[in-house]
């Protein structure tokens, strides 16, 4: 008795490699090539009308990038099994890659080699992270909890009137003018604006109102 | 509560070359951590040097420690003897605040990845699930020591949902404005709309405006559940002054 092969889509914008991909798949018997594309939105919508059982994922794609292809893919439900083949070795794209949920990730220099393997890995329900990978995807998160931390606290040092104050002046309104409105001096204006400038750790207005619209505490649109 | 001075002497002899790794353990179940120090003392890299079972009792240990490579384990069940709202995240912000050299690990029995993302906002240094093999339990103190970030029990397909918890507690206090955050903050003293509003200048009609624009924002029923959601992401702050 012979098992249904496994299907596989692959989405890689480079001729070659892509020919490479499908080389390999169709030397291994239990691999079926069940369709090629390169770019994105193509990607996307054959995945979702062929169903494969997995999907080679390079991430540089024309148009919607291999990131943007598994956050679509998962929030329509496709239940493919996601493996990145990729040249891009930083740490973003992997803890990116991670977090958006895919299955495997192997870089092209080490992983072209393995690709029919590591499919028939992956098909099983089996994740394809090295420790190494592992440990940036945590060290990510470790990133972001602090940047998060560190925004949120940023944000209750900033008292209401100095908020108040920088909204004023992300119109556009001149000292005096701000001044005027809120019924204070220039002076104690000008007060406030040098203590916000320094918790924003910026210099002049311009940099306080980007980094604080950065940040979310001012709405420019 | 129980310190133990003489195991500093035996460090010396059974792990020469680093300093043995400290752990406090900070649990609501007394045979938890009775468990996790029999676990943990039974370590020659690693010893016991405080229990406690309440958030009070646990920030009192870790101010009395005068050391380096200290682990605090930190139970995630753990409720405070203000109504409840000095919790363990309480105490994980409040520990990352007053003693940054001091790791933090957040204990769970099957958390949900939203007390996880709560953990590790507050300034935990990782999750560390009651249900692992004790080999992998005494690896995450060790790594958490040792500075790493640590994820030990949770499916790695967690790492997404953790991410993306993150950003919402981040955001959920962006929603708020600026009047609407001095309000809750001055209602998380427990006065009525009407003092309030007294002690900001306002009518009482406003400010129960203002509390329900909240409610609806948070998405919660009422200001107590608006209070802990706001203390929960480091909006207001709940308990006395420091």
């Amino acid at each position: 008795m012979t098992m249904a092969p496994i299907r596989v889509l692959i989405v890689e914008n480079h001729p070659v490699l892509r020919g490479v991909v499908r080389l390999a798949c169709e030397a291994s018997p239990s691999l079926e090539v069940v369709g090629e594309e390169e770019d994105g939105a193509a990607a996307i919508e054959t995945c979702l009308s062929l169903e494969p059982d997995v999907l080679v994922l390079d991430l540089n794609l024309p148009g919607i990038d291999g990131l943007e292809v598994v956050r679509r893919l998962r929030s329509a439900g496709s239940e493919a099994k996601i493996l990145v083949l990729t040249d891009r070795t930083d740490e973003q794209a992997v803890f990116e890659s991670i977090r958006a949920g895919v299955d495997g990730y192997l870089e092209k220099t080490t992983g072209v080699r393995v690709i029919a393997d590591a499919l028939s890995r992956v098909a099983a329900g089996e994740r394809l992270f090295t420790k190494e990978q592992q440990r940036v995807a945590l060290d990510g998160l470790g990133r972001l909890a602090r940047q998060a931390r560190e925004s949120s606290s940023l944000r209750l040092s900033i008292t209401p009137r100095e908020l108040e104050i920088l909204e004023y002046a992300s119109y556009g309104l001149t000292m005096k003018q701000i001044a005027s409105r809120l019924g204070l001096s220039p002076r104690t204006v000008e007060t406030h604006l040098a203590r916000l400038y320094k918790k924003l750790g910026v210099r002049n207005r311009v940099e306080a109102v980007s980094r604080a619209s950065a940040l979310g505490l001012i709405d420019l649109t | 509560m129980a310190n133990r001075p003489g195991a500093e002497r035996t460090a010396v002899n059974r792990a020469p070359r680093q300093r043995r790794l400290g752990v406090v353990v900070i649990d609501p179940l007394p045979v938890v951590r009775a468990g996790l120090s029999l676990l943990i003392d039974d370590r020659p890299d690693m010893e016991v040097l405080a229990e406690a079972g309440t958030v009070e009792e646990g920030l009192d240990v870790i101010r009395g420690i005068r050391r380096s490579r200290v682990v605090a384990l930190i139970g995630l069940g753990l409720e405070g003897n203000l109504k409840g709202e000095r919790d363990a995240f309480w105490l994980i912000r409040t520990v990352r605040e007053r003693f940054p050299a001091v790791a933090i690990l957040g204990c769970g029995a099957k958390a949900d990845s939203a007390a996880i993302s709560r953990s590790l906002f507050m300034g935990a240094d990782g999750y560390v699930d009651k249900n692992v093999e004790p080999i992998e339990f005494l690896q995450a103190l060790r790594r958490a020591a040792d500075g790493e970030m640590v994820l030990a029990g949770p499916p790695a397909e967690w790492v997404g949902v953790i991410a993306d918890g993150l950003e919402h507690q981040r955001d959920l206090e962006t929603t708020l404005t600026a009047r609407e955050r001095e309000i809750l903050v001055v209602a998380a003293q427990g006065l009525t709309a009407r003092e309030i509003g007294e002690q900001l200048g306002v009518r009482e009609r406003t400010v129960t405006t203002h509390l329900g624009r909240i409610y609806t924002k948070l998405g919660v029923g009422g200001r107590v559940a608006a209070i802990r959601a706001a203390a929960n992401v480091g909006l207001v702050t709940v308990g006395p002054a420091r």
